[in-house]
Order: C-alpha cells, then structure tokens, then sequence
C-alpha cells in the first residue's frame, strides 16, 4: 500500500497530484527548489524538502537530489507529474532500483517509446497506422518518385540530416516530384553535405488528436476518449477540448482502438496519452506516445467522471482498473484554456512577478488548476503557466459560452496574461463552428485569418 | 499573503505500516558523493563518463588498469614486470606488512603498472601509476619497474608513455628511493638519445620527486585538466613562507601558463591525442612527401578575402606602401598559414623554465603526409587577440619556446617551416630582465647546426632581430608584400634625421622590400600574392630537395650561407 507520495514537480500539477493524494489518505511531500519557497505546493503538502537552487538542472532536475529526498522523508512511492524528470527513461529506472514505486509506465516502455523509429516499428507491426514513406534512405530522383508513387501524393522529401525546414520540399502531384525532391537534395548537400533523403506521406492540414488510455498491470486497457488539441502556437497547446468537433462515434471508436492497440504492442501500463494526426478525409497516423499524465487530462476527467490522478495511483499500486471499456461514459463537452503568465501583445514576452490582486471564476461547471494566490511572485525561472480554467457544459456551445463567462471574470493584476487573447481566439468564426487545424493560430498571426 | 502553516495536513493512522513490505532503499554502490564538489552522483554516471563528475565536471583518480582500458586498443595491453618482488632496503618496521596488506586490498603487485599496448594500431610501451597504493610513491620497485620498461622500449624502439600520479618518494625506503629520481631520469636520457619518443602525462596529483624526474621530461608533456602539480607541496609552500597560497596555483592551468607543459587534454580526448602523438612519430623519409595532396579550403579564411584587394597593382607599388601593407590587420596572420597548408595541427606550449608565450605559436602538423614542426609569430587581429598575442612582439621565452621546438624536430628529424611576422621582440623590462638578447642569441646559435631542414617565410613584417631569431634557415622566402629590415623605417629615420615622419623616404632607401633583398641575396624567392597556392607547392618542392641532404651537407649548406653575407 502507498502510503506517502513525493511529488517529483511544482506548480499546478504538483498541487493538483497532493489534493488527489489528500483525498485518498496518502501522505504527500513537496520538493522545491530555492525559488519555490514560498510556492502553494510547498506549503499544501504534507511535508516539504528543498532539493537546490534554482535551475532546474540543479533541483528539479536532479534526479540523484529527489532520490535522496525520498529516501530521507520515507516516501515509497515518486509521482513525477509532466515535464521534469516524467519522461526520463534513467529516472524511473533509478526508481526501480531503489525499491520506489515511480507512478507511470515501466523504464522499458518509457525509454522504447520515447524512441521515434523504434516506437514507429513497433506501432506498425501492431497494426496502429503510421504515416506512409520510405523507410530506407533515397538519393535518386527516379527510384523516389516510384516510392511516392506508392507513398501517395502529396509527399514531403526531407535531408536524411535535416533541421530548420532546410532540405525539405512537398510535391502536391507526380508533375512536381522532380523538382522538390532536386531542390531539397540540393539544399540538403549544401546545407548539411549530404544528399540522402527521405520521403513520406505529407499530412495536409491535419488536426491535432490524442487519446487518453489506461493500463493497469493485469492487461487492462481501456481508452477514454480523445482530446482535440488543435489550437496551439509555436507547438504550444493553447485549448484542448472533449470531444473532438472533427470526430463521430464511428472515427472514435476506430482511434480508440488504435490507440488501445498502440498500447498493448508497448505493453504500457499506467494512464498515457496516444497522439494522432487526423486527416481531413478521416485517416489518422500515429505520432507518438507521451508516457505521462499530461497538462490538458481534466478535460478527459470531465467528460468521463474519472480522476486520472487517483488512478494512476492505483494502478501504480497494483489496483486492476475499477471499469470496463463498455462502462465509459461520455457526457457533454469540456474545454480548457491556458492561462500564462505572457504579454501577447509584445510577442508572448513572458512576464514573471508579483500577483497583486487576484479573482478567479467559479460556479457550476467551472474548474481551475493552478498554484497561483494572491501576492505570490511567479519567477521566471520556470514554465510561464499560471492557471487552467476547464468548464464542462451540455454541448461544444454552451461550452464555449460558459468559457468566455469565466474568461471574462479572471482578474490577475500585477503580471500580463494571455486570457484576453484566448478570449480572442474563442471568438473567432473558425473555432466557433470547429473549423480548425494545428496551422489556425498561424493563420491568425500571418493575418490570413484575422480575429474580429 | 504568507501560507505558512495555513493548510490542513493530511492524518494517517500510525501503526499499519507493513512490516513485510519492502521499504525503498537506495543499493549499495549505486550513488556516490563527488569528492570535489560533494553531490550525490551516480556511480554508473562516473564510470561511462571517463570518471568525471557529471555535475561539477571534476576528474576522479583512476585505477591503473582502467586507465589503460581507457587508451588501449582492445586486449591489446601485454604487463610486463607484473611479479616483481617487494623490497625493504631500509628494513623499516612494518613495511612488508603494510604492502601486503595493500597488495591484498588493491589487488595491485606495486604503485606502477607498466607494459606494452598500441593505440590506433601504433605500438607504445606503457607506464601507470596507480594512487590507491602508497600515494604511488616511487620506491626501488617502481623505479626499477620504469626503468626496465624504459630500456625495453629503447631496444625495441618504441615510444614510451608514463602517466604520472604520484606523492613523490616512497618515505619508508628513504635515500634508495631518492636514488630512482636518478635512475629513472637516466633511462630515458638513453631512451632520448637513441632518438625515441616519450610522452609525460601528468595527473592529479603529480608531486615531488616524481616531478622533479620522469614527468617533466617528456618530448611531449600532457596535462589533465585541474591537476595539482608541483615540487614542493602547497601546504609545505605555505607553512614555509607564511602566506596562502592564490587559487589556482600549481594545478595544470598554471602550469601550461608558466610554460611547463605542451597541453591540457580533457580526458574524453586523451586516446585520440595519443594517438595522433604517435602517428606523427613514425620514422619519415623525404620520398613519403605526396605531392597529390591538397591545400586547404582558404577560401574560407575570411581574412584572406579582405586582402585580395591589395593584390593587385603589385608592380607600382612604392616600398613605404609595401611598409604599411605589411602591417595591415586585413593580411592573414600566421595562424592563417597554418590553418591553411597544414592539416592536424597540434600545439604544443611552453619554454619549459617560465612561461608560454602567446606571441610565437608552434607545434606540429602533417603537410603532405609528412610530420613538420611549424612555427608561426602570431600578430592576432581583434584589440582583444592583439593584446593576448602581444602585437607579435615575442618575450624571450617566445623565442625559447621556438628553440625548443627546434630542438625536438630535430631529434625526430622532422623538417621546421617558421612563418616570420613581428614588428620586432618585444621592447620591455621583464624582457630585459629575462634575457631578451641571450635569447635571439640563442636561437642563431642553435639553429646555425640544427640538423634538420628550416625554412623561414616572411609573411608580414620581419621586424630586425626579433625576426632574424626564426630566419637562420636553409632558405628565407619573402611575400611579395612582407618587408625585412634592420628595425622599422620610422626608427631609421629618427635615428638618422631626427625625424620620424620621414619614414616613407627611408623605406625607399633602407632596401626592405622582397625584391631589393632578393638582389641582395638575403632571400631566395619572392612569392606572389595571394600566396597559398604557390607557397603550397613551393614548399612540396623545398622539403623533397632538402630532406634529401644529410645533416652534414644542410649544417654546411645553412653556413655557407650565412658565412658569405
């Protein structure tokens, strides 16, 4: 039995991982780094420990330092949260080693899937689909314009060596296959001296689709739905939402299943999320799988009534799952936005200090994640995330509504915030009717899209 | 808003704690404390990453036979000496005990272990101190097991290196381990003389007699970084003249400062720097030159572009505009050369008695498949680089440094290119004091015989004595543009019409142009610029020509030179 739990992370999430803790009777300990002292998640656990100063390498980083703090407070088990050490293969295999339970997938799994190629091989041997293209490097124009053929137009030729968008070109259709692939080939010698490409399947406007699993150590997976992360900046999501305007119950169960398949051929256990590209045609490819709790999963709770954090820890526990896949329930629609500490006007400029005064929305279906109270100083040393505000409402309008309500109560004073320029974005005609793609804020910033 | 002690604490029931669950628990051997900065680090860390500290970055001592693993090729270590047995000259109390007891901790014989491994294919014989035994003192079994390896190489010719770690002498055999300083150093004096090859690399902590012998005396001395290495102790030095002693003092750093050590090698890189040691060690022959060989891409040194300017109207260019062109910063430097004709440059630092002297770089390098040593007065071209490298002014012991990279080629029979650019040595009271003239003397001397081929080339300014003290060659080029002279026109003009501003009348008298000294006979050729290409091929020529020649035949050649003028 887990009996006390330290939490490998600050922030939101480390506050969120306490209360599920607190809930469940299980003892919790912080550790902060010297600018976290003052931090909520400091002061709401059980117990705290600084483990160094404040660079993350040298605290939050440090796996040897949390190693330690957990041997000296007694914790049995980690939960590392997101970021951090969450995805690191050595860390959990640390863990393993010292007889701590790490609350996520194996070392094994984690270290096999954050492996691009080799997780690639193993989703396509389980059937999950995965963007079409060759497979074995190519330098001559003809023998790759019979492999696009085969591909699938259009395709993208990328350097073998690439990086920086140098050496890569799309080929809509077959007439202009010979010019991308001599044009990248030719950047691809000067920029990297190398002309080996690669070639594959070029994903058109595809939306960002990732699915929630669950795996106890019995074999259990069940799925839990999809997220709709679409709207992001620079690969930064923005707003994620369940269920997906692009998805019906037939798509849905088809990813579903992928996604269970995806983690059956991993032999993964504990929650975990399935990314997928979605076409506009209805197919999907696998992108990868993130190994951990992610930053967007109340929106999955929400819809489905399951605290994703006190299963995690359960089946870290050694717990089967309490549910079959045919007992998930969908019910309504959730939406989060994220709130940061950025000026949007001045190119998302971070801006760290201190909040003076602080509101925060409330009432029926309005949620908020953060560690943030008023005259806390949010540094700049660390993620810029301040808060999460999830609603839940009877369907994606009602939702939207209730989420520009809430957006319109928030008052942070003190520090720039994002919430008028996500706002913005939940006022526009393309998000409204679900519209988008994972080019939308891009669109918007180019002004080819502009916001009213 | 203060939360302190405001929330709620979770309360869990004492006393249902599971006695047969197993409690976390971190395994014996998996974490360590780093001696240096003193955090918990994995120990598997330090082992696949050259016993560095992760963290801090500080070197760890290592086993001797790791350290071999380290630099062999594969099961290519053969131990010689292995049983050598224990001796007690002094019949001190207690020593056999202690050794054994050491032997059985250690599993180590001795504080050395010595033997023969190649790495990258060339053949070594090797030396390793290991510190867990005795500090690695050296008492009669390590000399002895030195100087027997050492005259194992000598006889086999093979180069010899010693990684050196060591407290100094072996204080229980007392006098008899003062002696192996002596008879260590005197192996590998034969060792030298036979014309062999011996690389000292020092590790942390080199001190007292082994310093005072078989480590400083290597052709080539290594260094690892932050090393402590020294004569006398810090903690001696300190009670002796009763002040603290600055930070720094007497690691590797300050070493390769104050001239004593060639480099400072990251251990990551230390097999590969071996390695190209001993390739450019192999024996040479003039026929082995491959003349299909190419220079390197100049087009990418930025400096040599800004200079294609200058090199046009070649013909009607006054001497004064060749003084000024001489000096222009937009002329590629002699760090240009090298970077330019040679290829694996590898350099090596220090005078050996004080200083390293940034103003003359040197080392060696291949051209064309042959090791040369090459020489380079380097003016630097940013304010800051201008200060670090003096303006091109060399100190003594820049000059001294030169020597004694002379003095190497020729023992290894590797050919000297010295590329001339100095407004003159440098004009100041530490030259003075250390002995400027001696120094230039020196070199004259010395360099009148040395028995190798030399050849100078005047890149830039070739600035009286202070260029002279690298221009004692088989033969002296001159760039077009460069210019040699007694000292600068404006000195010349001030001495003999007490007034400077006619320096661009004596420049046109003083006769410093590469054309007039070719009519005089000072120089042999004049290249054209840009140069690279032609001074590429011209010296593919030299080196067949005169690494053909005996000693005898250069040494009398090299005088008559000088003799006529």
């Amino acid at each position: 039995m887990i009996q006390k739990i330290l939490i490998a992370n600050r922030g939101e999430i480390a506050v969120r991982i306490i209360r599920a803790c607190r809930e469940m009777g299980i003892e919790t300990v912080a550790v902060y780094s010297e600018a976290d002292k003052e931090a909520l998640h400091t002061q709401l656990a059980d117990e705290a420990v600084c483990i160094g100063p404040v660079p993350s390498a040298e605290s939050y980083l440090d796996m040897e330092k949390i190693i330690s703090a957990t041997m000296v407070s007694g914790a049995d088990a980690i939960h590392p949260g997101f970021g951090f050490l969450s995805e690191n293969d050595r860390f959990a295999s640390l863990c393993e080693k010292c007889n701590i339970i790490f609350i996520g997938p194996s070392s094994e799994v984690i270290r096999k899937l954050g492996n691009k190629s080799e997780a690639r091989n193993t989703m396509q041997k389980a059937g999950v689909p995965i963007i079409p293209g060759s497979h074995c490097p190519i330098s001559d124009v003809r023998e790759g314009a019979k492999v696009a053929e085969k591909t699938g137009y259009p395709v993208i030729v990328k350097a073998a060596l690439g990086g920086g968008g140098k050496g890569m070109r799309v080929a809509a259709a077959p007439e202009e296959f010979e010019m991308a692939f001599r044009t990248a080939q030719k950047e691809a010698q000067m920029a990297f001296g190398d002309g080996t490409m690669y070639l594959e399947h070029f994903v058109q406007h595809p939306r960002h689709i990732e699915f929630q699993i669950l795996a106890d150590q019995f074999g259990n997976i069940v799925h839990l739905g999809e997220r709709d992360c679409s709207v992001q900046r620079n690969h930064q999501k923005l707003i994620e939402e369940s269920p997906s305007p692009a998805l019906n119950d037939d798509l849905r169960a088809k990813m579903g299943k992928a996604a269970v398949a995806a983690a059956k051929a991993a032999g993964y256990t504990n929650a975990g999320t399935v990314e997928f590209l979605l076409e506009g045609n209805g197919s999907f490819y696998f992108m990868e799988m993130n190994t951990r709790i992610q930053v967007e999963h109340p929106v999955t709770e929400w819809v489905t009534g399951i605290d994703l954090i006190k299963e995690q820890i359960r089946i870290a526990d050694g717990c089967p799952l309490s549910f079959r896949q045919s007992e998930i329930q969908f019910i309504g629609h959730a939406m989060e936005c994220r709130i940061n500490a950025e000026n949007p006007d001045e190119n998302f400029r971070p801006s760290p200090g201190t909040i003076i005064d602080l509101y925060l929305p409330g009432g029926k279906g309005v949620r908020i994640d953060s560690a943030i109270y008023s005259g806390c100083t949010v540094t700049p040393y660390y993620d810029s995330m301040l808060a999460k505000l999830i609603v839940h409402a009877g369907n994606r309008t009602e939702a939207i509504a209730k989420m520009q309500c809430a957006l319109g109560e928030v008052i942070i004073e003190g520090i720039d915030t994002n919430v008028d320029y996500q706002y913005k974005i939940l006022d526009h005609p393309d998000f409204q009717t679900g519209n988008i793609d994972v080019e939308f804020i891009e669109k918007i910033e180019k002004g080819q899209s502009p916001i009213r | 808003m203060k939360l302190h002690n405001m929330f709620k604490k979770t309360k869990r029931e004492k006393g249902e704690d599971l006695q047969n669950v197993e409690r976390p628990e971190v395994p014996e051997g998996l974490l360590r404390k780093c001696n240096k900065c003193g955090k918990a680090i994995l120990t598997e860390d330090v082992k696949n990453g050259y016993y560095i500290c992760p963290k801090c970055h500080g070197y760890f001592r290592i086993h001797a036979y790791r350290r071999i693993e380290m630099i062999a090729d594969a099961d290519s270590f053969e131990e010689w000496d292995q049983g050598m047995e224990m001796v007690n000259p002094l019949n001190f109390p207690g020593y056999e005990k202690k050794l054994l007891q050491l032997q059985e901790k250690t599993d180590l014989q001795e504080a050395i272990v010595t033997g023969r491994i190649t790495i990258g294919g060339y053949p070594a014989v090797i030396g390793v101190c290991d510190g867990r035994f005795l500090m690695a003192s050296m008492g009669q079994v390590v000399g002895e097991k030195i100087a027997r390896a050492v005259e194992r190489a000598t006889k086999l010719r093979l180069p010899v290196i010693l990684f050196a770690c060591s407290g100094g002498a072996r204080m229980q055999e007392g006098i008899v381990s003062l002696m192996q300083m002596a008879k260590t150093s005197a192996a590998l004096k034969r060792h030298s003389d036979a014309g062999q090859f011996y690389i000292s690399v020092l590790t942390d902590p080199t001190t007292g007699g082994v310093t005072a012998s078989f480590a400083m005396l290597g052709d080539v001395i290594l260094a690892e970084p932050g090393a402590l290495i020294g004569f006398a102790g810090p903690r001696v030095i300190e009670q002796t003249i009763g002040t603290r002693l600055p930070k720094g003092f007497q690691r590797s750093e300050f070493l390769l400062e104050h001239g004593f050590i060639d480099r400072i090698v990251e251990r990551e890189e230390l097999a590969e720097t071996l390695r190209q040691l001993l390739k450019m060690h192999q024996d040479i022959r003039a026929d082995q030159i491959r003349t299909a060989g190419h220079i390197n891409d100049t087009e990418n040194v930025a400096s040599l572009k800004v200079a294609k300017r200058h090199w046009r109207d070649a013909e009607t260019r006054s001497a004064w505009e060749r003084v000024l062109l001489s000096r222009s910063k937009s002329r590629p430097s002699g760090k240009n050369y090298i970077e330019a004709l040679f290829s694996d440059f590898t350099e090596f630092h220090g005078d050996r008695y004080y200083k390293d002297d940034p103003a003359v770089i040197g080392g060696i390098a291949d051209f064309h498949g042959i090791p040369v040593t090459v020489i380079a007065q380097e003016k630097g071209r940013e304010t800051k680089e201008c200060v670090r490298h003096n303006f091109g002014m060399p100190s003594p012991e820049g000059y001294r440094k030169a020597l004694r990279l002379m003095k190497q080629a020729e023992k290894f029979h590797r050919p000297v290119i010295c590329f001339v650019d100095t407004p003159g040595a440098f004009c100041g009271l530490e030259a003075e004091e250390r002995g400027q003239g001696e120094a230039i003397a020196r070199n004259l001397f010395e360099m009148s015989s040395l028995k190798t081929p030399i050849l100078s080339i005047m890149i830039g300014e070739g600035g009286s004595g202070g260029a002279l003290a690298m221009a004692v060659a088989d033969e002296v080029w001159m760039l077009e543009n460069a210019v040699y002279s007694i000292l600068s026109p404006e000195g010349f003009a001030s001495i003999l019409w007490k007034d400077s501003k006619r320096a661009p009348e004596a420049a046109e008298v003083m006769k410093l142009t590469a054309e007039d000294l070719k009519q005089i006979g000072v120089v042999e050729r004049v290249i054209p610029e840009p140069a690279m290409d032609r001074l590429d091929r011209e010296m593919c020529e030299f080196l067949s020509t005169y690494l053909a020649m005996t000693p005898e035949e250069l040494v009398e050649k090299r005088y008559l030179r000088f003799r006529r003028m």
